[in-house]
């Protein structure tokens, strides 16, 4: 425990010492009854002071919690001295607040006493929290000495986000070998009916359209389409976001890469992760619940990092990026660099789009001057840009927050749809 | 609030004392204590709780100053030396408050407890003080200190052995 004297200490002690130096040179015994309280307050202060001896730690009901849950903390103190006064406060990392009980709070302890102060914390934002220091400071009764010391633990929570429930997710252009759910454009075995050819020796008897062989006077068969999985690319531009309040863009990609793998992982599809920003992380492409964690994990570590490096798609490991693999990006297309990397991955011709999470409702428009009339600029670049992306083939939509996800995909569906006959 | 408020109460009552003492000094003995109170609730707006002495000075030095002039021993001595421990106590209480803290109602009430016994016992030791200097004047302000001394030790003693 660290000990320090408070102010009052000192001036007490300065004007006791003061006052009989004055009594003594002046000869006036008023003088010393000026003073007598003050060294009263000294002396008692300090024959009452004890060193308290404390221990203090913190517990968290469960160390992983959703958006907007409430998770139980509990401070537990306890003194084999008596404590005056403890001053106990719990260190909160943004994102985390109380949602009830007291803290910091004032108690005092008995000899011996143990005291467990239960908190309700509300989880506000995804993230990896680590919650502390937890301050103890004990005072003497007169408040002339002050110890402090800090809990030794410091508890994590994991608050994963949010996820919203999507009816049907982008179906990729290109399949991969191992079973899914996609229906393959490719011929092979399958459920899914696609045409009927000439019977070859070594084509079993059950697949024979009896049918058409009747019709045409020699066996046909029955071709359909193979249920096969994808490859699924998550792409987080972490490089910049715009944020106004306790919500920002960032959030809005966190939450919906996490509605997305949760998606894809369900369809056993391989989902892999790129967070593309000051930091660089990634995520191998896999299948299965474990894979789903992973990926929810790697987001919470996702933070705007800032950056003057020039990062290009060069830097993204060659297996986190497979042939035929589709690339969802999330971007709020705020760093010319995404903006790059993204083009370069539409160039090396992956199946890309990408879901512009608007900056926008969290730049409010200026009233009047040249200011609005920047932003008006800005926002005719940011369409411009968009329409860039689309003249590469890049399957482009908008994203505000009052906007469910599900609709923006439908709207990239869409313009993929449009797209494909466009070209045809 | 109630705790500032009551602070400069008790050293506007020690002023009020000083400027009514009708000494030769009086008057510039009020002037100086008004300008300690002025520090002190300059201290109590900004929080500086380094004021609090140098104000409690100023006010000391206002009474020594109005009692030039006066060979008889001030009784009312006790009374303003305690004030002054009064305003002192209470402006620190004052700026140790912290809104944010939730502190229980014991707590408060054990302060309450506290000074109440601190005042009590200055109170007390200084009527004892100020009696012994009436009765012993010849001995000297010397004795009369080393008398204060050995007092407060033995309150400490007393007070050390029973928090043990």
């Amino acid at each position: 425990m660290t000990r320090w004297a408070t102010p009052k200490l000192a001036g007490y002690a300065g004007l006791s010492a003061a006052g009989l130096l004055a009594a003594l040179v002046f000869a006036r015994p008023e003088l010393v009854a000026l003073t007598a309280p003050f060294l009263l307050a000294l002396a008692a202060g300090l024959a009452l002071a004890t060193p308290p001896q404390l221990r203090v730690h913190v517990e968290l009901d469960q160390a992983r919690a959703l958006e907007d849950d409430e998770v139980g903390a509990r401070i537990v103190v306890e003194s084999t001295t008596p404590v005056d006064r403890l001053d106990l406060y719990l260190r909160l990392p943004e994102g985390i607040e109380v949602r009830d009980g007291k803290n910091p709070v004032a108690l005092h302890l008995k000899a011996g006493e143990r005291r467990e102060l239960e908190l309700q914390l509300g989880a506000n934002r995804w993230g990896g929290h680590v919650l502390g220091p937890t301050y103890a400071r004990a005072r003497d009764p007169l408040g002339l000495l002050v110890w402090e010391t800090v809990a030794p633990e410091r508890p994590e929570l994991r608050v994963y986000p949010r996820e919203d429930v999507l009816r049907r997710v982008l179906q990729p252009r290109e399949t991969q070998v191992f079973s899914g759910n996609e229906v393959s454009r490719h011929k092979g075995e399958g459920i899914e009916f696609a045409d009927i050819r000439p019977w070859f020796a070594g084509d079993p008897l059950k697949r024979v359209n009896w049918r058409a062989s009747a019709r045409r006077g020699e066996l046909w068969v029955n071709e359909s389409h193979p249920e096969r999985n994808t490859d699924v690319i998550l792409f987080v531009d972490s490089f910049a976001e715009a944020r106004s309040g306790n919500e920002g863009t960032l959030d809005l990609a966190v939450r919906a890469t996490a509605t997305l793998a949760n998606a894809y992982v369900g369809r056993r599809d391989r989902v892999g992760l790129i967070a593309f920003g000051g930091i660089l992380r990634w995520l191998v492409p896999g299948m299965g619940t474990v894979q789903l964690y992973r990926i929810v994990d790697a987001l919470l570590d996702t933070q705007i990092v800032l950056s003057y490096y020039w990062k290009e798609i060069d830097v993204i490991p060659r297996r986190t990026l497979p042939p035929n693999a589709m690339v969802i990006a999330l971007s709020p297309l705020l760093d010319g660099r995404s903006v790059g990397a993204l083009l370069d991955l539409r160039a090396r011709g992956y199946d890309l789009t990408v879901i512009d999470v608007s900056p926008v409702p969290f730049t409010p428009r200026p009233a009047a001057g040249l200011d609005s009339v920047a932003y008006d600029i800005w926002t005719l670049r940011r369409d411009a840009l968009r329409h860039r992306l689309q003249s590469a083939g890049v399957a482009v939509a908008e994203w505000r927050d009052d906007t469910p996800l599900q609709a923006v995909l439908e709207e990239v569906r869409e313009f993929r749809r449009y797209a494909r006959h466009a070209h045809v | 609030m109630i705790t500032a408020l009551g602070s400069v109460a008790a050293l506007g009552a020690s002023i009020a004392y000083i400027a009514a003492s009708g000494g030769q000094l009086a008057r510039v003995g009020a002037g100086a204590g008004a300008f300690g109170l002025g520090l002190l609730v300059l201290g109590l707006v900004l929080r500086w709780p380094t004021t609090i002495p140098w104000s409690i000075l100023l006010v000391g030095g206002g009474y020594l100053l109005a009692r030039e002039g006066h060979s008889v021993v001030d009784g009312w001595a006790a009374a303003i030396g305690v004030l002054l421990l009064l305003a002192a106590e209470l402006a620190s209480w004052s700026i140790e408050h912290d809104a944010r803290i939730e502190a229980e109602a014991s707590l408060v009430r054990r302060r309450i407890a506290t000074l109440g016994g601190l005042i009590a016992a200055a109170l007390l030791i200084n009527f004892m003080l100020l009696a012994a200097a009436g009765v012993a004047a010849s001995s000297g302000v010397l004795l009369a200190a080393v008398g204060v001394a050995a007092a407060v030790a033995a309150v400490a003693v007393v007070l050390r052995l029973l928090h043990a």
